[in-house]
């Protein structure tokens, strides 16, 4: 249950949440002079961290976008975040599916037994 | 690493469009900016999109999308009216308006709006197409 590809799934579903959230939190800045849009990436440090077969370690970091600003200072886009959504909503439903088959190998394997 | 790249070039469009609509409200909230005579009229935006370079995509070729990589002003020398009353007219009574064609503005803003709703129809298609794709393993 805990083999490799299960754990760096789980690594995986933990950084998909937080980059859902920090859209939510861009979204919600829209019109906040002075806010920079946050991006959340894990995906180079979990590839590391799964070829050391150790996803547990992988960093997950918030950083601060350097796109160009609107004259309040603010720089997040309606439309990047938009598509990062839903993209992110894709990635995620992935994940959580590649979870279910391998549930559902297990499921059918215990039934089989009796 | 882009698993969905249709959702980037449809974002790009997206991006694109709204930064023409934003250029056509920029004019025509300054429709009517008068300036004086001595000084340039308010110069009429146009945004310049190109599209982007995808030879790293497969095939080569498709799949870049569109950006907006320059926006260019109209002429500084506008439409001159005669106005003496007004507090920037010259000795002969003259000030500068802008040179911005009002049909032609709404034309741009028309066609503007429905690239950005064709773009949103894009992510909506390609995003329910992947969920399909997602049902494969299961119910």
């Amino acid at each position: 249950m805990r083999d490799l590809a299960m754990r760096a799934i789980h690594v995986s579903l933990d950084g998909l949440a937080a980059r859902q959230r920090i859209i939510a939190e861009n979204l919600a800045n829209v019109d906040t002079p002075g806010y920079l849009a946050g991006r959340v990436s894990f995906e180079a440090s979990l590839r590391e961290a799964v070829s050391g077969r150790a996803p547990e370690r992988t960093r997950l970091s918030t950083a601060r976008s350097t796109d160009p600003t609107r004259v309040n200072g603010n720089n997040v886009d309606v439309d990047t975040e938009n598509v990062s959504l839903v993209e992110t909503g894709l990635r995620y439903q992935l994940a959580v599916e590649s979870v279910n088959v391998k549930f559902r190998i297990l499921r059918a394997a215990i039934r089989r037994d009796g | 690493m882009a698993i969905f790249p249709i959702l980037q070039t449809a974002g790009s469009g997206l991006r694109t469009h709204r930064i023409w609509m934003d250029a056509v409200a920029d004019n025509l909230a300054n429709v009517n900016t008068i300036r004086p005579f001595d000084e340039g009229a308010f110069q009429a935006r146009y945004v310049v999109a190109e599209a982007i370079r995808s030879d790293d995509r497969d095939p080569p070729g498709v799949g870049g999308g569109s950006r907006a990589a320059a926006v260019l002003f109209g002429s500084s020398e506008g439409r001159v009216r005669y106005e003496p009353t007004h507090p920037y007219a010259n000795e002969q009574g003259l000030v500068r308006y802008p040179d911005i064609e009002l049909g032609d503005q709404m034309t741009q803003l028309v066609m503007a709006q429905r690239a950005y709703q064709m773009n949103l129809a894009v992510v909506d298609r390609a995003r329910d197409a992947y969920l399909q794709a997602l049902q494969i393993n299961g119910r």
